[in-house]
């Protein structure tokens, strides 16, 4: 018997024992076999993606050196390119034989190029980076990141946002504000990036588009951009808080009138006092506080009592920052009287924050405060605790 | 030919500035970290012109390397300024307080880091 024939004889003998097999049986060995494809095909395409990673550092191993090479020597080396542009000074032609030849004729090479490129700009600024800018766009690396935009997939659009505004191209709003409200947060937290760093006249202009609510981690991220981002108009973020639906662009520029000390907003943060929700209302008044308003006091006082406990909360705090001595009574008395401890707390580091204005009174309450009370001034008078 | 010592983690910013610097003409040893900038320091007995650092890096930081050298009894002088991309006015600060002779926000202008550390060499 020869060895196909025995290989027939016992596949189908085992198909007939799979065959006539109790239907457990039969379950579990289709499981099995599945499991085992399965697995077979998770390591085989884990091996797979490997061995590209792999293949892939090595590749760059090979041509980040070079393109080292020329860009120091064709760029940063480059006498001819090396010193500022006069006012209507013509830059210098960039010899870009070397950079398209053999290696960076391929996509490989081309998006190695616009890596490298990006890495030195980040280390260069001034007429050397502008070279870095003319160099990627002569050689039509600007092509390639923008026929990366026109993706469906959301990860090459973000990596064509991350290499457009490294390298300071401007995008027409018809393509990056729709990004700026994805459903996809890496795409939407890029979009915004993009824009504010891009658009030099109006990178707020997306709050205006925004419909889906910022969240607490797209603000923190949005900040920091703000704040950090170099020659960014700053726009009057009253207009936001007058105009938009969205309450958390509300709250958020709230939070940057605070920043940007742009009292010219206070009219518009005042309107927000008698707004319904009562989320806004507290941010309002939190902002109010900080900006150290003081002709908004005696409104706070009035509308306290009609307060929920948030806004409430706000107000105690926004007279503690305030100081101007006004309201040292009315603190007193929300300290020795109120039966929610938030408040009797606030009210207290409110007075301690007074100073000056408040001496007679911390002494006063010193002297005859209950022994919680007593407490309570202790805590907040502890210049090591913050909350 | 003046000897500097330049230490940067980030190893493009690294091969740039050593460039730079080698083709000005000066000896330049590079640290990858604080540890790795210390051995260096002591295996030379403080022997530099000048030294280059930036603020973060793994093992021990620019600011720690700062007062390592301003505390040296005998290299104390060596002026050191400091390149990092951490540019806000606490670290700015905070270097000149331990003792940086200049501080360079990244990213850079090559022109005007030579320009600093021919003027620090000078003095």
């Amino acid at each position: 018997m020869d060895f196909s024939s025995l290989f027939n004889s016992s596949t189908s003998q085992l198909l007939q024992e799979f065959y006539y097999a109790p239907l457990i049986i039969k379950i579990a060995i289709f499981f099995i076999c599945f499991s085992i494809l399965a697995i077979l095909i998770t390591y085989t395409s884990i091996l797979v993606k490997r061995y590209q990673g792999y293949h892939l550092e090595k590749k760059l191993e090979r041509i980040n050196p070079l393109i080292d090479e020329l860009i120091l020597k064709h760029i940063i080396f480059n006498d001819a390119l090396n010193k500022e542009l006069e006012d209507g000074e013509q830059p210098q032609l960039i010899p870009l034989t070397d950079f398209q030849k053999s290696p960076f004729k391929s996509d490989f090479g081309k998006q190695a190029l616009i890596d490298r490129i990006i890495n030195f700009r980040k280390s260069f600024k001034g007429i050397m980076a502008f070279y870095l800018r003319q160099l990627y766009i002569d050689l039509e690396l600007d092509k390639k990141s923008f026929n990366k935009m026109k993706s469906v997939k959301w990860d090459k659009k973000v990596v064509a946002l991350v290499e457009l505004t490294a390298m300071d191209m401007s995008i027409a709003d018809v393509n990056i504000l729709p990004l700026t409200n994805s459903k996809n947060s890496e795409l939407r937290s890029e979009a915004r990036h993009a824009y504010i760093k891009l658009s030099k006249n109006e990178p707020f202009k997306f709050f205006d588009v925004v419909t889906e609510p910022l969240l607490m981690w797209d603000q923190i991220q949005l900040f920091k951009i703000i704040t950090t981002t170099e020659e960014i108009s700053i726009p009057n973020f009253a207009r936001w808080v007058t105009y938009s639906p969205n309450k958390s662009i509300i709250s958020f520029c709230l939070k940057l009138i605070v920043h940007y000390n742009q009292v010219e907003g206070i009219p518009a943060v005042i309107k927000l006092l008698d707004t319904k929700d009562h989320e806004l209302r507290a941010n309002a008044i939190n902002c109010l506080g900080k900006l150290k308003y003081d002709e908004v006091e005696p409104k706070l006082l009035e509308i306290y009592a009609n307060q929920p406990l948030n806004c409430q909360i706000e107000i105690l705090k926004a007279i503690g920052r305030i100081r101007s001595g006004k309201s040292i009574d009315f603190l007193k008395y929300e300290f020795l009287h109120s039966s929610d401890f938030d408040l009797r707390k606030n009210a207290a580091r409110s007075i301690i924050k007074g100073g000056a204005h408040a001496q007679e009174t911390i002494k006063l309450l010193l002297e005859t405060a209950t022994k919680e009370n007593l407490l309570i001034l202790k805590h907040c008078m502890n210049p090591l605790i913050k909350f | 030919m003046p000897k500097i010592l330049y230490i940067e983690d980030e190893l493009l910013m690294q091969n740039i500035v050593n460039k730079i610097l080698l083709r000005e003409g000066y000896t330049v040893d590079v640290a990858n970290n604080g540890k790795e900038a210390m051995e260096k320091l002591i295996t030379n007995n403080y022997d530099y012109n000048l030294v280059i650092t930036d603020i973060m890096m793994p093992y021990s930081n620019g600011f720690e390397i700062l007062s390592k050298i301003r505390n040296h009894i005998t290299a104390n002088k060596i002026p050191i300024i400091v390149i990092s991309s951490v540019g806000n006015e606490d670290a700015i600060l905070e270097a000149f307080k331990l003792g940086a002779d200049d501080f360079l926000k990244k990213p850079i202008m090559a022109g005007e880091l030579l320009i600093r550390v021919k003027r620090l060499l000078a003095r």
